[in-house]
């Protein structure tokens, strides 16, 4: 049995899966189905395709319920759950920030916290009225925005696919979002290293699973810098600002889901991160502003 | 000397005596990949691109880049990484360099940068070469310097901004023998210091200087009638990490209707072990303040490299080529017996294919 490589680009970044399989072809025809479904999430997800049932959500706002099927109430369920378990912190609504925190425009501004006041109007989860067969955003101008949980459903779902397909060892990484399963085929677990948030392509440490995801989330992905200060793409949904307090936080669970949104809401909670991960017996590693690291026991 | 010159590939533009008339570019894509039984695969895709173009009648001006996307396991200690990087998994080379050539009516002198950058290593360069060749322009002697810096930063942090500084000579003869071969004579050193070991290795631990002397010598011999020409090559190495190795090299390129060319060639080499090389299982052998080393590049073995290449040229400057080598590299193959045992035979195969085009 060899390991099978494959990397694709989607979601506006390149991904790797790995795939352990005896000949290629079947490792091949594998890779295909799994990546196929990611484009499939993509389009289906993505707020800056036309097509996806997110910009018809976002369009409808103020207006008529949109129809939702399964698999999209079951992302509107989890997105509750975040929300709940990140006492307000985790709201999907909050995408409208970036119209006050533009983190590509050069030079680089902080927003007025008038500007910051005025969106924070449209950040209310709490108002959606859904079921698991319409929704509607009651205030036109709200939006969804499944950044913080499509990436990790899709890589979940990858491995349901793959595993389906006869793939008994392998993992995805997409955009640093990790799901592996199997392990390795030579009975190791699979090891995956947690980049460091500060020096490029440096590592803080790692994690071996065999069955499992790890993801994290951190500071570095998109931020500006003002006057020698860090704002991050992080909002707060109460306040609208950045987080501060951890540079990354990384959690390994068992779905990359969970994963992906310990580490979002562990990045949110800020000091109250740790006692809130160990309490649901996660495992996590994060790098506070300092630049020390913290963990779980 | 002009019959030789006539036949493709067989005076290097690095021993050119006078301005090529015209100036060319080529892009190439190369795939290579390697296995050994029972492990994993390693694929490097590399487009590369090289330009070169005279100008002010004395002057040359080259570069190229190239840029290797690789995948498979590389022999990083972590599988991959989990990150908040929008940038997904990166596992790629980009190089590039550039030279600029100064003709004078026996001589030349040029000089070159380059850089290459990828994950964990950065390398930067710098050479200088000089051309002197005799009024019948039936001898070329050449001589060339270069100084090389690295910096290696590895995943697991094992090496953190390790550094190596290498400086490399050659000293070249070129000599027309008749109007139908032409031999080549180089001898090369390179002294280098710093980082030289393998941090992906869980126990590796090399001396920190290395010295390289290398001495090739190439014969090209046209026959004509045949529209035909043999290329040979042998080298001899020894390196102070305690590898000795020989490389013997033959091509038969035959002229064929319709432009078109076919090259097989087959390629012998055979080295011994590092000093510090200790055969499999870890940590066999291994005394602690001594250098040591398991990788299999360090073992003694021999290996055949057969190729074959294929080219064609159109009108208008333009040609194409297609070339496929096929290495397998055995412990059993090195010259005189005595490979090291227990190393699995690797095998690895290269395609590549490029365009060029001079204008």
């Amino acid at each position: 049995m060899r390991l099978h490589r494959f990397t694709f680009p989607a979601m506006a970044s390149t991904h790797e899966l790995v795939l352990g399989a005896v000949d290629e072809s079947h490792a091949r025809r594998a890779a295909d189905v799994a990546i196929a479904d990611v484009a499939r999430i993509e389009a289906k997800y993505s707020r800056y395709r036309d097509t996806s049932i997110v910009s018809a959500i976002n369009r409808a706002a103020g207006g008529a319920p949109v129809a939702i099927d399964a698999e999209t109430a079951a992302l509107m369920r989890y997105a509750d759950a975040c929300h709940a378990a990140s006492r307000g912190r985790f709201d999907i609504t909050s995408g409208v920030l970036r119209r006050a925190w533009d983190f590509k425009r050069a030079p680089p501004r902080v927003p007025a916290a008038s500007e910051v006041d005025a969106l924070r109007a449209l950040i209310d989860w709490a108002s959606v009225a859904w079921d698991e067969r319409t929704i509607r955003l009651p205030r036109a101008g709200m939006e969804i925005d499944l950044g913080g949980i499509g990436k990790e459903y899709a890589a979940d779902r990858v491995a349901i696919i793959a595993i389906d397909a006869g793939i008994a060892h392998g993992y995805v990484n997409l955009a640093g979002d990790v799901r592996a399963w199997g392990g390795r085929p030579d009975g190791a677990p699979w090891r995956v290293g947690i980049r460091h948030p500060r020096v490029d392509d440096a590592s803080i440490g790692g994690v071996e699973i065999a069955d499992g995801a790890v993801a994290t989330s951190g500071d570095y992905e998109r931020f500006i810098v003002v006057d020698g200060v860090r704002y991050c793409h992080i909002l707060d949904a109460t306040t609208g600002w950045p987080v501060t307090h951890w540079q990354s936080m990384s959690v390994a669970a068992p779905l990359c889901v969970v994963a992906g949104s310990g580490a979002t809401v562990g990045m949110l909670l800020g000091a109250d991160a740790p006692a809130w991960l160990d309490s649901q017996g996660a495992e996590w590693i994060g790098v506070d502003a300092e630049g020390n690291l913290r963990g779980s026991p | 000397m002009a019959a030789a010159a006539a036949l493709p590939g067989v005076v290097p533009h690095a021993a050119a005596q006078s301005i090529p008339d015209e100036g060319s570019f080529s892009i190439r894509y190369l795939d290579y990949r390697d296995w050994q039984p029972g492990a994993d695969r390693m694929r490097v895709r590399s487009p590369s691109f090289f330009v070169m173009k005279p100008f002010g009648g004395s002057w040359v001006a080259e570069g190229s880049l190239v840029y290797d996307g690789m995948s498979g396991a590389s022999p990083r200690f972590y599988n991959t990484l989990s990150g908040s990087s929008g940038e997904g998994v990166k596992d790629y080379r980009t190089a590039g360099d550039a030279k600029l050539t100064r003709y004078f009516d026996r001589y030349a002198i040029g000089v070159g940068l380059a850089g290459s950058t990828e994950r964990d290593y950065l390398s930067k360069a710098a050479s200088l070469d000089l051309r002197w060749w005799t009024e019948d322009r039936n001898t070329t002697l050449a001589f060339s310097f270069a100084g090389t810096s690295d910096r290696i930063n590895s995943n697991n942090e094992v090496a953190v901004n390790e550094k190596k500084h290498t400086l490399d000579y050659l000293f070249g003869i070129t000599q027309a023998i008749n109007a139908n071969a032409i031999v080549q004579s180089n001898l090369t050193y390179s002294r280098g210091h710093g980082y030289y070991d393998d941090p992906y290795k869980l126990l590796d631990d090399r001396p920190d200087h290395r010295r390289i002397v290398a001495w090739l010598t190439r014969w090209n011999q046209a026959f004509p009638a045949q529209d035909a020409a043999l290329r040979v090559a042998f080298r001899v190495l020894h390196d102070s990490f305690g590898t000795t190795s020989y490389m013997t090299e033959a091509q038969w390129v035959q002229g064929l209707p319709q432009g078109f060319t076919v090259t097989p060639g087959l390629r012998y080499y055979t080295q011994s072990a590092a000093d510090f090389y200790k055969d499999p299982p870890l940590p066999n052998g291994f005394v602690p303040g001594e250098p040591y080393a398991t990788d299999t590049r360090l073992a003694a073995f021999g290996a055949f490299t057969p190729s074959i290449r294929i080219a064609k040229t159109f009108a208008d400057g333009w040609s194409a080529d297609l070339r496929v080598d096929f290495y397998r590299q055995k412990s059993e193959w090195r010259l005189g017996g005595d490979g090291s045992p227990d190393i699995l035979p690797f095998s690895a195969r290269w395609i590549q294919g490029g365009v060029s085009k001079s204008f």
